[in-house]
């Protein structure tokens, strides 16, 4: 093995990214909404408020840690072809646990997030992060990673929400911050608001990252 | 061949096994909890529907085939609140209506379920601005939604711009409530 | 009658009114990814409804008769096993593990059948023929039935029809939506869009107002069913 073979001095990028690097990566510079596009049915269905996205966040938040603490510990027993079936497994047993928690604990939230909860399973982000990440590194560093990929969705989630509740409701985490004169818009909290509050966002983002590349030179 | 699929298998084996066991020990562990959750949904509105009953001494009965509450306080039923439910503008609306021992007057109404839309039909869930004029209206005949302000005790305001919800409720209201008065009435407890 | 027109309000109301894609928002991802040219989409959307009817049917089968409070099947082993129990046999608890081995397979599936039969429409198809497993849209139109199957009252089962339609013409709005979107994609090509939100940023609000259309579909089964009536 390469581990055992190189100097102690060797470059970070024979042994992958540390667990630092992967949880920094995971806020800004590889999130997972912005920058790798996946996950999108959430991000779309469930920010229409601060309060049921920040719930959802905490639910990845959840499953990713998990999935990818289950996966680093028995990554040396994956076969190749029979991993995704792994990884699915794995998956959907931690979405029921947590689906099953929100029932007991939180059960208007629970309502409110019907069927979005369940479709945690087929989320891209949960599965990419096991293969890419929990399948191939230890403990500390895949749960780090776990942990930045779901402060960046978080952060990604609450952006869109804090706008479409806002100008949807006048409204943020149920507290009234716009007057109640504000007419609210209440396309933004119905899914073509989603769209197009998603489609200007990724439009700000790349243009503030050109930016910043011709600032560079 | 075959040995060898079973061979390569047996992490998804043991896996299944143990996250069954697992499964099995969440369900065991929390299912209790969230049955309480989907029976107080309902159980938690009684007080506010029929004034003076409790959550603790109400009962669950069937009449003619539908799922009823004997309102009750410690001293004796008050009243009852029955789930209904019906075609609303976007969707379907799930109700709770309160009414009086007698099935004479309304005493209150709630919004369990609607999906219309936000800012209009949805104020059907508001509590000031819908709801409570429910309160007080005869339920032994039906009602009719007005544009001009009510002033009947068989009027109900519509929402302005959300008319057809306020009507769906209204039409959901008074379907229920004739179907099940002559049970509600023969379920009376004895004097 | 009765049975066929309520058949009509829910594909009805899962193609148009409750479009998977515009009002759900599931399978977004697929819908970013593949709606560039139009016979492309219209192949994915092919294989999206192609595969949906397959999980559904297997997963309202499996629901049915094994998994929901009281099912049969499970009832009758327990009883087997242990003939002096009292209580609701109920593996509910394990729904979603089943739900996505069942859409697993039938994408395994459709793969080795085109992979016979239709070998050049399979190599066209490359990467997105196994991610059709990871497509919300399926988990979610057996989640749909799930709701009207485990949990509820014998009298409001609902049978197989019922949850073919709903899965059926839910593939057929995700067709309808991606062909839509990929059409005028193909034209925006030509257009002078601006570099930031070139690619996933002007599909987005393209896909918005395609949604604000679609909601024009509200009340629609309202009218039907009285039209039905």
């Amino acid at each position: 093995m390469s581990q055992t073979q190189t100097p102690a001095n060797a470059s970070a990028a024979d042994r992958g990214p540390t667990a630092a690097e992967r949880f920094i990566n995971g806020i800004l510079p590889e999130n997972p909404t912005y920058r790798q596009m996946l996950g999108m049915c959430p991000t779309l269905a469930i920010t229409n408020g601060m309060r049921s996205a920040m719930t959802m966040a905490a639910a990845v938040l959840f499953v990713l840690v998990c999935a990818n603490a289950m996966i680093s510990l028995i990554r040396g027993l994956l076969k190749p072809h029979l991993r995704i079936l792994v990884f699915t497994l794995t998956i959907a047993a931690f979405v029921t646990i947590v689906d099953r928690l929100l029932a007991a604990y939180m059960y208007d939230m629970s309502k409110q997030l019907g069927p979005y909860v369940p479709l945690i399973i087929v989320n891209c982000i949960i599965i990419s992060r096991c293969e890419v990440c929990a399948a191939k590194q230890s403990l500390p560093i895949a749960i780090a990673d776990a942990v930045g990929q779901s402060l960046g969705f978080a952060l990604a989630l609450a952006s869109i929400a804090t706008i479409r509740e806002i100008l949807g409701a006048g409204t943020w985490f149920g507290l009234r911050v716009l007057p109640a004169a504000w007419p609210a818009w209440v396309i933004m909290v119905l899914p073509p608001g989603a769209f197009i509050t998603l489609g200007l966002l990724m439009g700000s983002v790349n243009w503030f990252l050109a930016r910043r590349q011709e600032a560079r030179g | 061949m075959r040995n060898n699929y079973l061979v390569e298998a047996w992490l998804v084996i043991v896996l299944g096994v143990v996250f069954g066991g697992a499964l099995a020990g969440v369900q065991a562990t929390l299912a209790d909890r969230i049955a309480q959750n989907k029976l107080d949904e309902t159980r938690s509105q009684i007080p506010a529907l029929v004034p003076g009953a409790s959550k603790e001494a109400s009962s669950e009965v069937e009449v003619d085939g539908v799922r009823v509450f004997r309102a009750s306080s410690p001293e004796g039923q008050l009243g009852w609140v029955i789930p209904c439910g019906g075609q609303g503008f976007a969707d379907r609306i799930e109700l709770l209506v309160g009414v009086d021992l007698r099935v004479e007057r309304i005493t209150g109404l709630y919004v369990l379920e609607q999906k219309e839309t936000p800012g209009l039909g949805a104020k059907i869930m508001d509590e000031r601005l819908f709801r409570s004029q429910f309160a007080g209206k005869t339920a032994a005949r039906s009602l009719v939604v007005t544009k001009q302000g009510a002033k009947t005790d068989r009027e109900i305001d519509a929402i302005t711009g959300a008319t057809i919800s306020s009507m769906a409720v209204c039409s959901i209201v008074n379907e229920t409530l004739a179907r099940v008065r002559d049970g509600l009435l023969a379920a009376l407890p004895k004097e | 009658m009765e049975y066929v027109s309520s058949l009509v309000l829910i594909a009805v109301s899962a193609a148009f009114i409750n479009n998977f894609v515009l009002y759900y928002s599931v399978g977004i991802c697929p819908y970013l990814g593949v709606s560039r040219r139009v016979d492309m989409a219209f192949g994915m959307g092919c294989a999206v409804t192609f595969v949906i009817s397959i999980a559904a049917c297997l997963s309202w089968a499996l629901t049915v008769f094994v998994l929901r409070p009281g099912a049969p099947l499970a009832t009758w082993v327990w009883h087997w096993l242990r003939p002096d129990s009292a209580g609701v046999v109920d593996l509910s608890i394990l729904n979603y593990l089943v739900y996505i081995f069942v859409i697993a397979s039938s994408v395994q599936f459709v793969e080795m059948y085109l992979r016979k039969f239709f070998p050049p429409l399979y190599k066209s198809f490359g990467i997105y023929l196994p991610l059709i497993t990871t497509n919300c849209a399926i988990l979610f139109a057996c989640l749909e039935i799930m709701k009207h199957v485990s949990g509820v009252p014998a009298a409001q089962l609902w049978d197989l029809g019922r949850a073919l339609a709903l899965a059926a013409f839910g593939g057929v709005g995700f067709t309808i939506a991606i062909v839509l979107m990929a059409g005028m994609r193909e034209d925006l090509d030509l257009c002078d869009v601006p570099q930031a939100l070139r690619g996933p940023g002007i599909a987005l609000i393209v896909a918005g107002i395609l949604a604000m259309a679609f909601m024009g579909f509200t009340g629609v089964d309202r009218n039907l069913a009285a039209l039905l009536r």
